[in-house]
């Protein structure tokens, strides 16, 4: 079964406004248990908008979000369960920093949840393992570490409350590749691990692929493409099409279609472009 | 929240978006003076239909108008009823309920004050803040007020922060919703508790919002300066502010209305 | 002095003081010098000073040691005046990070003109002024528009606009592009080019991409405050252990050069854009 199932999902924005617009149309899609997926989209194409249906904090004009096969607005006094269970990070979480110290910080979910001290103190322990910061971090003002540390605090307070789902707007966004690379493989440890399942939104087609293993293409509020990465990837046209930045590999592989040169145009990391490439001058020679 | 406007501002071309604010600003004090002016029923019409003119010269739906005057109804209903109880004539009361009396003068009172509020501010709205960006109105002070630069008061300092100040509305808006939105990923409540605790609720929301204006301060002074910012001294303006025919005749219209309201008061008290 | 050099630093060194009382060294004795109309790229990760040494250059900051020559004049001299300041800030212009932090008015042309009004500059020159920069970024339709409703990109070609109505002979992009989507980045790298190719601006642009690096003429990469590469975007990405060492990547193009190398297939020429690579393979196939 789905973990998440989105059902003819609409969502209005600014309703009863003269601007009101529709930012999702009859979304339908379900994401898989344990898996990594991977939301994709120009800005305005409704992906922030989709992210905040899944734990609640957006309630649907239509249809249905599912967790588990249940309905999360069932019960709508109970939403903020809903929200421990689907932890979101939003884009640039660094500026909802707000405690003296980062252990204070960490700990404001797993408290509002009513944990014990001591489960909350294991919590925290184990959220800064996951994003890799050092204990030694935990008696410091968040307000005087560097901005990747500050993003590391602030996904750290949401996997704090150990969500069965995490949703994550942009992590790696504004960071240099040292700090993308610390986030990413924190996130991909954080699903080996527990077994979460993982929503990431990101402008970058290369961590995409390295890191997603099924991909959902929005556009104008709409999914274009939903499926593999390889899937989604081979439809590199279509991606284009819609102005996404399409890995540099692929648009080589294009390149080299338009030369004449007989690749696979659904290639997207090196190693393959390599082994690809590698092939054709065998076969020159 | 990113299509919050301020001001009322509404976006068309009309007589009255086209004059300059500081005959605006001018305008609507001459407006007011003159609203206070008027103490006679054909005054109060002539008043009545000088509103309803402006609101036909601005090419603003009445509707929306009158929208913007529902809010203050209720002061206006408020101050009615006073003026109807405490004001006493010289005949005999129209109705003695043992402990009020009520009496003409306090009905005509009445209905010339409502009609003096509904009046005042719908012309001094159609005047300045329906037809005017709030940046022209910034700038229209600040030249109104240039004149006391020269006994030393921060004129242009003044209309730099105001206009800042409204430049970063918007973005701190949308930036508190981000965070009210984040800190309720993380459980937090801002709807249900005590009046303490709600209060509470809103320092996850404070704290950052504080820092990042002080972010914003700090790095927009730092880009003010890059782009050679140094004060009102030495600064030229790209758009001068010309009084055109078409402010010369609203100021005429107006000063003859003004005219008017004093005649019909004087001839016909 | 180099007679065609339009920056030229010496012996650069800055520092910041620790809650402690230590200091922490941000740029070490750096010499740099960097021609009129070049167009180069900072890279460097985050921390690795080039931020700081973008500051430097507008005299937002004031060095240690060491010294800045623009346009022959030093401007690490004590005895600058402010309106010294004035005339060096009026040459360089700086597009920051973020688009928010940098426009003041809520119109878009007042914006533009906020530059040139500190100048002094008489009303219709200004106008004149706007009108071309709003042109030259392609926003003039949005002129009389409100920031605030502006994507990130269109925000920042705003900024761009702003700087470019003052004239200045060298623009520094100081990770203009990090908050932008890929649509925004690449307006903005295209917007860089145009201004470098057709206005004839040095640009001076700090990032950690590599592939907007790549469309440089040049790239210095900064690594714990000390340059530890300056050349040739080809001559940089050849040697990507030494980039990999100090957090950085090479485009994907580059990567798969280097790959095929392993293959024992050579892969010669300029690699760094899908175009450019795809040439380079052909050759190299027609050669075998």
């Amino acid at each position: 079964m789905a973990k998440i199932k989105l059902e003819n999902v609409s969502f209005l924005y600014g309703e009863g406004t003269s601007y009101c617009k529709e930012a999702l149309k009859n979304v339908n899609v379900e994401i898989n248990e344990s898996s990594i997926t991977g939301l994709i989209g120009h800005t305005g194409s409704g992906k922030s908008t989709m992210l905040q249906l899944l734990n609640g904090l957006a309630t649907p004009a239509e249809g249905k979000v599912y967790l588990d096969g249940v309905d999360i607005w069932a019960k709508p006094k109970e939403i903020g369960k809903i929200r421990y269970r689907v932890g979101l990070v939003m884009q640039y979480p660094e500026y909802q920093l707000f405690e003296e110290t980062v252990e204070k910080d960490i700990a404001f979910g797993p408290k509002n949840m009513g944990l014990s001290e001591s489960e909350i103190a294991e919590r925290i322990r184990e959220a800064i393992d996951f994003v890799g910061l050092s204990p030694d971090v935990l008696t410091k003002n968040p307000f005087d570490l560097s901005g990747g540390q500050k993003r590391r605090v602030a996904i750290a307070g949401v996997i704090a409350m150990r969500p069965e789902v995490l949703v994550l707007d942009e992590p790696a966004a504004g960071l240099d590749p040292q700090g993308r690379d610390v986030i990413l493989s924190g996130i991909f440890k954080y699903r080996e691990k527990t077994g979460a399942t993982v929503i990431i939104v990101s402008h970058s087609m290369e961590d995409m692929a390295r890191l997603c293993d099924d991909i959902i293409v929005l556009s104008h509020g709409e999914v274009v493409l939903n499926g593999t990465r390889d899937e989604v990837f081979a439809q590199s046209q279509m991606l284009e099409k819609i102005g996404l930045a399409v890995p540099q590999i692929t648009l080589l592989m294009h390149e080299l279609n338009a030369r004449g040169i007989d690749v696979d145009n659904g290639i997207y990391t090196e190693e393959a472009a390599a082994a690809e490439i590698a092939r054709i001058f065998g076969g020159a020679r | 929240m990113k299509s919050i406007t301020l001001g009322q501002y509404y976006s068309v071309d009309s007589p009255i978006h086209r004059l300059d604010p500081r005959v605006k600003i001018v305008l609507a004090i001459l407006y007011i003076v003159i609203v206070f002016l008027s103490a006679n029923i054909l005054s109060m019409a002539l008043l009545l239909g000088s509103a309803f003119l402006l609101i036909a010269l601005a090419h603003i739906p009445v509707k929306l108008v009158m929208k913007s005057v529902k809010p203050i109804v209720f002061i206006i209903a408020f101050t009615a009823i006073i003026n109807i109880f405490w004001t006493s004539g010289e005949g005999d009361p129209l109705i003695d309920i043992g402990f009020a009396q009520i009496y003409k003068e306090g009905i005509v009172n009445a209905i010339f004050l409502v009609i003096r509020i509904f009046v005042l501010i719908i012309g001094s709205s159609i005047l300045l803040t329906y037809t005017t960006t709030p940046i022209s109105l910034t700038d229209g002070i600040e030249r109104l007020l240039s004149p006391l630069k020269k006994i030393g008061l921060p004129v242009h300092d003044f209309a730099m922060i105001m206009t800042i100040a409204l430049r970063f509305i918007p973005t701190l808006m949308e930036e508190a919703d981000k965070i009210m939105s984040a800190q309720k990923a993380r459980g937090a409540d801002f709807t249900n508790g005590s009046l303490i605790q709600r209060a509470k609720a809103l320092i996850p929301i404070l704290i950052p919002l504080f820092s990042s204006s002080i972010r914003h301060a700090l790095d927009l002074a730092t880009a003010m300066e890059c782009r050679c910012y140094r004060g009102g001294e030495g600064r030229t303006r790209m758009k001068i502010l010309k009084c055109g025919t078409a402010d010369i005749v609203a100021v005429v219209l107006v000063v003859a209305f003004g005219a008017a309201v004093v005649c019909l008061n004087v001839f016909f008290a | 002095m180099n007679s065609d050099s339009y920056i030229k630093i010496e012996n650069l060194s800055i520092s910041y003081e620790e809650d402690d009382g230590g200091r922490t060294s941000v740029l070490k004795n750096i010499s740099l010098n960097i021609k009129k109309g070049e167009y180069l790229a900072v890279l460097g990760h985050n921390g690795s000073g080039k931020s700081t040494l973008a500051k430097l250059l507008n005299m937002i900051l004031e060095p240690d040691s060491g010294k800045i020559y623009i346009d022959g004049k030093e401007i690490t001299d004590p005895s600058m005046t402010e309106e010294d300041v004035f005339e060096l800030r009026k040459k360089v212009g700086m597009v920051f990070q973020n688009p928010d932090n940098q426009l003041v008015a809520t119109i878009v042309e007042d914006d533009v003109a906020f530059g040139p009004e500190n100048l002094g500059i008489e009303p219709h020159e200004i106008r004149k002024r706007v009108d071309d920069a709003l042109s030259a970024v392609g926003m003039s339709e949005y002129a009389k528009g409100e920031p605030a409703r502006l994507s990130g990109g269109q925000k920042q070609r705003i900024a761009i606009a702003g700087i470019l109505a003052m004239k200045p002979d060298c623009m520094i992009f100081d990770e203009s592009t990090a908050m932008l989507d890929p649509l925004g980045r690449r307006d903005i790298m295209d917007t860089i080019e145009m201004l470098n190719r057709e206005h004839g601006i040095t640009i001076i642009m700090i990032t950690h991409y590599m592939d907007e690096a790549a469309r440089a003429n040049r790239i210095v990469v900064l690594d714990d405050g000390e340059i530890l590469m300056d050349g040739a975007p080809t001559q940089i990405f050849e040697q990507h252990e030494k980039l990999k060492e100090c957090g950085l990547d090479v485009p994907q193009c580059v990567g798969l050069v280097n790959l095929l190398k392993e293959r024992g297939i050579i892969i010669k020429g300029e690699c760094h854009t899908p175009s450019a690579c795809a040439d380079a393979i052909v050759a190299a196939l027609n050669k075998g």
